[in-house]
């Protein structure tokens, strides 16, 4: 990723271009999606909506709903790019991780001044449940979508049970997702959080912000070890010793705290003679240990 | 009026059309529709309708009105006041009504006296949903309350209708009627959402189920309609037309519907001839609205593929700057 400190000026890069295009064209297109959808209900007329100047379409079901479907393209376009472009990429910082509901409990306890913040990586425990919830919203909207579309221009006559399903799953997950919206937006104008929000336009945070509240994620960019490795990195790294029988040096960059050392050490001498090749090819390369996280 | 004018002006194509039902009859259509046939359509033979002009009232609307005028509850009194603007629809104490449609009135006869080919006749039109092929009205609601079935019928469940009246906005005949005052917008916030409950014809969609026949057709008295498969009754509308050299609407307008009207005056005649207006729907030409909108609409359902293939070519973009050392992503 692009993650980067540039000193010189004080900040941390936080959203390269990709992910900055990603955000505004779903924040965008989601908008419209949601203002033309509600439109699809007879509302601009009997609320005056249509009497406002410059908004007579509203009025118009054909020209909402041409609106609604060339929004749908940009954002359905956009979310499979998201998953399928990161996915390959092994981009996994937004996803849950455990212990992250415990933590975000913790974290908006200290909102109303209970207790102190936890160190965070690049995004806080809340930040990836709601990537998680968000996403869960959307790829039902666009499935329900793409079924209602798709009976329009196919299959008028698709079973009723289908088209119901998913009508009510469209109708009911666009009001979860405007209260996602809604959470969203104000999740950011929280006082602690307000930082973040230039990262979301220039693709940077100020640097003492994330060093103060991001240690994680600025100790991980700097190369630092990592206190806290994934949890299932030790289990990875069991099995590997197992296998290639080949400890210490791989034990070390897993860093402190890890039991694993200690038995294997004394496991080595049995093993020797250690073949120099196969020793060297168990450390980890150094990008991968860059990469970790990302 | 003389209940044989039409005939009588039209005695050459009348004979004709009698050998086009005679062939029809032949197909077996008329009158049994097996239970589960998929894709009925309905024909409309104007040689045939005389307006029952020996009848109080056309047997179609007697007919439908027995069936259906009990289908509407009661509304509330008074109302719910709708804000901002108070526009209820009440035709609860006009549901003698039958020269339109109405919430109570499904089916009605419209009137055509019409001069073509230098013969003065008048042509009788029973008007009701013509049941479209790929109808907006029903792929369009917003609480999918609406449906085309399998076998046809467009039908509106009154259950769930909120009378919005999206549907007969987007109806190029603006067929639905609203009933204010009845249906589940009563018990959600009736001041602010909804409006009562839309009503219209719905092929008597429990008898097509018990594979019986509309009540409209089977009460007519001069077998000027019939129902029957799709295709079939298509063919028989093609061959009737042209054995009157004659007519047909329905079968192109709003691209396609499932209701061809046969007749032996062209409709552009018999459009400038009727009374149009809301609840007596025109016989102009129409286009599908949605038609104008079957690019974008196949573009949502591919937009996944698109999004797909840009996702996987940016990230072997940047997986191919790794390996050259340059991890820029």
């Amino acid at each position: 990723m692009t993650d980067r400190i540039i000193e010189a000026k004080g900040v941390v890069v936080r959203h390269g271009i990709v992910e900055l295009l990603e955000h505004w064209l779903l924040g965008l297109s989601g908008i419209v999606l949601i203002v033309s959808g509600l439109f699809q209900m007879p509302m601009p007329r009997r609320y005056y909506i249509i009497d406002i100047p410059g908004m007579a379409w509203s009025g118009d079901f054909m020209v909402t709903l041409q609106i609604h479907y060339i929004a749908a393209v940009v954002f359905i376009a956009v979310c499979l790019f998201h998953v399928v472009y990161h996915g390959m990429l092994g981009h996994t910082t937004m996803l849950p991780k455990r212990g992250d509901v415990k933590e975000s409990i913790d974290v908006i306890k200290t909102f109303f001044g209970k207790g102190e913040e936890p160190p965070f990586h690049k995004f806080l425990p809340e930040q990836r449940i709601a990537y998680l919830g968000m996403a869960v919203i959307i790829a039902v909207l666009i499935l329900s979508g793409i079924v209602k579309t798709y009976k329009n221009v196919f299959d008028p006559q698709m079973s009723f049970l289908w088209v119901s399903w998913a009508t009510w799953l469209h109708n009911i997950f666009t009001a979860l997702f405007i209260l996602a919206f809604i959470a969203h937006i104000a999740a950011i104008l929280l006082k602690p959080n307000l930082p973040m929000l230039r990262g979301i336009f220039y693709g940077s945070v100020r640097l003492d912000y994330a060093e103060r509240r991001h240690p994680l994620w600025i100790a991980e960019i700097r190369g630092a070890k990592q206190p806290e490795p994934a949890p299932e990195e030790p289990l990875e790294e069991a099995e590997v010793t197992e296998a290639a029988g080949d400890v210490p040096e791989k034990a070390a960059p897993a860093g402190e705290g890890d039991t694993e050392p200690a038995e294997s050490a004394v496991d080595l001498p049995e093993e020797t003679p250690v073949d120099e090749g196969k020793r060297d090819a168990t450390v980890p390369p150094p990008e991968e240990t860059e990469n970790k996280g990302k | 009026m003389n209940s044989h004018t039409t005939g009588a002006v039209t005695r050459r194509s009348f004979m004709k059309a009698s050998a086009g039902a005679a062939m029809v009859t032949g197909l077996g259509i008329p009158r049994t529709v097996n239970a589960g046939v998929t894709g009925l359509a309905t024909m409309i033979d104007l040689s045939r309708c005389d307006g029952c002009v020996d009848f109080d009232q056309p047997r179609c609307i007697t007919a439908c009105r027995e069936r259906n005028l009990s289908v509407v509850p009661e509304p509330v009194d008074p109302m719910p006041t709708l804000y901002p603007r108070g526009m209820t629809e009440d035709w609860s104490k006009k549901k003698d009504v039958t020269s339109r449609l109405t919430p109570y009135n499904f089916i009605y006869v419209q009137e055509a006296d019409v001069e073509y080919q230098g013969e003065q006749q008048r042509v009788f039109i029973p008007r009701r949903c013509m049941h479209c092929d790929n109808p907006a009205c029903a792929t369009i609601c917003p609480f999918a309350a609406n449906h085309k079935y399998d076998n046809g019928a467009v039908v509106i469940d009154y259950d769930l209708c909120f009378g919005g009246a999206k549907c007969r906005t987007v109806c190029p005949w603006l067929i639905p009627q609203r009933q204010s005052g009845v249906g589940v917008y009563l018990k959600i916030i009736p001041e602010l959402a909804g409006n009562g409950v839309m009503y219209k014809c719905d092929l008597c969609n429990d008898l097509l189920k018990e594979g019986k026949t509309p009540v409209c057709i089977e009460a007519c008295p001069r077998d000027a309609m019939s129902i029957g498969p799709y295709d079939a009754i298509k063919r028989a509308a093609k061959e009737r037309a042209a054995a009157m050299e004659g007519f047909i609407y329905g079968m192109q307008e709003n691209g396609g519907t499932g209701t061809f009207y046969v007749s032996p005056v062209p409709f552009d005649v018999l459009n400038g001839a009727i009374e149009t207006g809301p609840g007596k729907p025109h016989l102009g030409p129409v286009k599908r609205a949605m038609e104008a909108m079957t690019t974008l609409e196949k573009s949502v359902v591919f937009a996944p593929v698109l999004g797909i293939a840009a996702g996987i070519a940016g990230a072997l973009k940047v997986l191919a700057g790794r390996k050259g050392g340059n991890d820029n992503d």
